[in-house]
């Protein structure tokens, strides 16, 4: 086994049992001050720096949620806006339409009385000359048959 | 007993527990070459996670991200294969991969140690997963561990002599899971120093190890990163026994 003082190793110095308790004494004693670091410095810091950023995120997310429902809401609120003014405009639709209808006929009747009114107008007029003509085709028919009578008459 | 040769190669010289304080005697209390390591890794994980995190940056940085990177990495991998339950040895066995991991990085860089090359460390480390599980499993399971060594899925007949494998294969671990470890390391540090002992020798040839000291320290980078996550993933894998063993 190589002694610990030569400047070169003969065989394997890992096999040296010498040199063991020096080795895990040390060992001991490093593990020990890391598992404190690890325990007491390292893992705080690392749940602390992980915990503050699943915090950040966690608060985006709801923050982005929220978002989402507001969005929603106010889809919603002009989803029913549009609706209202579509009814409204159906309603002037139909009330306009009445209007222009009621109009219309109105108009029907006024022309219709008019109509009415010219028929009878002619009507009238038409009987007046017709009596007028029956009482002059009388006159006539009279003076030519007394003419007739005469003629007849003289010619005998 | 040693031969001095014309190329004058010393591939295990960088594993000598050299004592750079006291001098000449190893006592068990010496300040060695391996602790001043191990004290270099200690300065750099607290470097990497607690001044590379200091400003608790939600959008993380250079450093930041690499310690975040390892922690959720290890968190993760606990979860995956001991369950919630596991998360509970969180701490032990983050604490045991960034003490390989830091010890096997920081022992590439030239005229360092590499504490995880040495058995002593590497068994100390397996033989402390291997109790601490075994205890963790009667604690948690009482006698109803054993039926880890029982397979109920198993016929009948085979049962008895897979006990006898199970049993045996129970009791290798700690021999495999540090012999893993120690072994990639040091098997990787001394095929490098033999090749630098050869561009050592060889003068204006020296191109040719040079590139294949280039290759395997490429290799090297890798072996050192995946055997620190072996070695942890394998720590989850027996802690995971012991919490289900019937599993």
């Amino acid at each position: 086994m190589a002694s610990t003082s030569d400047n070169s190793a003969v065989g394997m110095p890992q096999l040296d049992f010498s040199t063991f308790p020096n080795q895990i004494f040390w060992l001991v004693v490093f593990c020990v001050v890391l598992f404190a670091i690890v325990k007491f410095f390292i893992i705080p810091r690392m749940e602390d720096i992980f915990a503050n950023r699943r915090k950040i995120i966690d608060g985006n997310i709801a923050k982005a949620e929220e978002i989402r429902l507001r969005v929603s809401e106010i889809e919603k609120l002009i989803e029913e806006e549009l609706q209202k003014a579509k009814s409204q405009c159906d309603e002037i639709m139909n009330t306009s339409g009445k209007n222009i209808k009621e109009q219309m006929a109105l108009a029907l009747e006024d022309s219709k009385i008019a109509t009415t009114q010219l028929i009878n107008e002619a009507e009238g007029r038409l009987k007046e000359l017709r009596d007028g003509s029956e009482a002059a085709i009388e006159k006539i028919s009279e003076e030519l048959a007394s003419e007739i009578i005469n003629n007849i008459s003289k010619g005998k | 007993m040693e031969k001095k040769s014309a190329f004058n190669i010393h591939p295990m010289d960088q594993f000598i527990i050299d004592p750079i304080l006291t001098g000449e005697s190893l006592e068990w209390y010496s300040f060695t070459n391996q602790a001043l390591w191990m004290l270099i890794s200690l300065v750099s994980i607290s470097f990497v996670f607690i001044f590379g995190s200091r400003k608790h940056q939600l959008v993380p940085g250079r450093l930041q991200s690499i310690a975040e990177l390892l922690y959720f990495f290890i968190r993760d991998m606990i979860i995956d294969i001991a369950g919630q339950e596991g998360l509970r040895y969180f701490p032990y066995i983050f604490t045991l991969f960034i003490l390989i991991l830091f010890g096997n990085v920081l022992g590439l860089l030239p005229y360092s140690f590499t504490y995880t090359s040495h058995i002593a460390v590497t068994g100390f480390l397996a033989l402390s997963v291997f109790i601490a599980v075994t205890i963790i499993g009667f604690v948690k399971n009482g006698l109803g561990f054993l039926s880890l060594f029982w397979i109920s899925s198993a016929p009948l007949a085979l049962r008895p002599i897979l006990l006898i494998i199970e049993v045996i294969s129970y009791f290798v671990r700690p021999v495999s899971h540090s012999i893993r470890l120690a072994g990639n390391m040091m098997a990787g540090h001394a095929v490098i120093k033999v090749f630098a002992g050869f561009a050592g020798a060889l003068g204006l040839g020296a191109i040719a190890p040079i590139f294949a000291i280039t290759a395997v320290y490429g290799l090297e980078m890798l072996v050192v990163v995946i055997q620190a996550y072996v070695f942890t993933i394998l720590t989850c894998v027996y802690l995971n026994d012991a919490l289900h063993p019937g599993h």
